[in-house]
């Protein structure tokens, strides 16, 4: 029991994250011909050249490396869509862009791995770091905001990846504020007389108006 | 009697606390260094850790006086600029000991000053946590508690290894490419 607490607070690795992420699906186009493959994830293939075809990521990636296919860039990786987001993701400040969950995983394995199957790949490469910096902020503006009253946070369309950035602190910032809140509310009857508690009280309501997320 | 194992929670017990003795203790002068006899007058002022203060203090044997670190200096200071305080210096288990001694003496205002002390200083520990580069070991730490060490700690590791992440395989044999787009 004791000693494991940091330990097990942190679910999953980043290499295990890329893991995950490798089983989304991914269209390429095969230059050889190939029988279908039977997976445990299900049957892909059969392969013809020239004929697009879908593929988990880890197939499509090692099937690249072996140059025996060309991976067709997914649609939200194409430069019109990235800046579209990425202006979106500036003018809502609260609200997140729906991207594919391991957005962070799957743009990382393919920049790495099939760069010259995207045409603009500079560009691609700076929209999505750009994306992934404005999308941060936001998680680090609503992390501020974690204050005594919070005791869920709501958070739509965040990726995989930004959520387990954020996992450790935020589960342990909400944890303290909780077992001091709780420790106050019992007190809470109590305190209306104390001069000193009335400054904190008086402190207090500016930070509430932070509570409606 | 689930922290029962908890080392952390055994620490913070350990913590001396000085108590005032409501009644004589006969066969106890050990635990006064000032005692003449074997016994602890009434009314005597004895420093007792903080696991041996809970119990008594629940039969009413003893009364529990705040240590100096919840005392109004430092409730001054606090309230001058959390962030800055050396809490460390002045108890390593701030948070953890403040909620066992409202408990036990009662004090109504202790909750609410330990929550605005957290309140108060998190967005500090947020902001370096969050911008800490992987070599740099802040001297920012040494003002921490032991619960703040570890909320920080928790935020640095994940951006370390998400940082490392992804500055990791074939993107490492990239860099003189990147390198010559930054210009």
């Amino acid at each position: 029991m004791a000693g494991q607490g940091n330990a097990a607070a942190s679910l999953f690795t980043e290499p295990e994250m890329e893991f995950l992420g490798e089983d989304e699906t991914i269209s390429i186009i095969p230059n050889v011909r190939l029988e279908a493959v039977q997976l445990i994830c299900g049957d892909f293939g059969p392969f013809y050249p020239q004929i697009p075809v879908k593929v988990p990521l880890w197939l499509g990636i090692a099937m690249k490396k072996r140059s025996k296919c060309r991976i067709q860039p997914p649609d939200w990786m194409s430069v019109e869509r990235l800046a579209q987001v990425l202006d979106d993701e500036r003018e809502a400040p609260r609200e997140f862009q729906p991207l594919p969950f391991h957005y962070v995983e799957i743009s990382r394995l393919l920049l790495d791995n099939a760069r010259e199957d995207f045409e603009n790949n500079f560009m691609v490469q700076s929209l999505l770091e750009d994306i992934k910096d404005v999308r941060w902020d936001k998680v680090e503006a609503g992390l501020k905001t974690l204050s005594t009253r919070t005791h869920a946070v709501k958070l739509k369309n965040v990726s995989a990846m930004e959520v387990n950035r954020m996992r450790n602190f935020t589960v342990r910032a909400l944890q303290s504020f909780y077992k001091h809140d709780s420790e106050d509310l019992v007190k809470q009857t109590g305190l209306e007389s104390d001069s000193q508690t009335t400054s904190t009280s008086s402190e207090h309501l500016p930070r509430r108006t932070l509570r409606p997320r | 009697m689930s922290k029962y194992y908890d080392l952390n929670d055994i620490l913070v017990e350990d913590e001396v606390v000085s108590t005032v003795f409501h009644h004589k203790a006969n066969g106890v002068g050990y635990l006064d260094p000032g005692s003449e006899d074997d016994n602890v007058e009434k009314g005597a002022v004895v420093e007792l850790p903080l696991w041996l203060a809970q119990d008594l203090s629940r039969r009413k044997i003893i009364q529990v006086n705040l240590p100096p670190c919840f005392g109004a200096k430092v409730r001054k200071e606090v309230q001058a600029d959390p962030a800055c305080v050396n809490l460390r210096s002045k108890c390593p288990y701030f948070y953890e000991m403040g909620c066992k001694l409202a408990d036990i003496t009662g004090d109504p205002s202790l909750g609410g000053f330990l929550l605005s002390t957290l309140r108060g200083r998190y967005r500090d520990i947020l902001c370096k946590a969050l911008t800490s580069t992987i070599t740099s070991t802040p001297k920012f730490m040494t003002l921490l508690t032991q619960e703040e060490t570890h909320l920080f700690e928790a935020g640095r590791d994940s951006m370390r290894t998400f940082q490392k992440w992804r500055l990791q395989g074939p993107q490492l044999e990239r860099a003189p490419i990147l390198g010559r787009k930054r210009r």
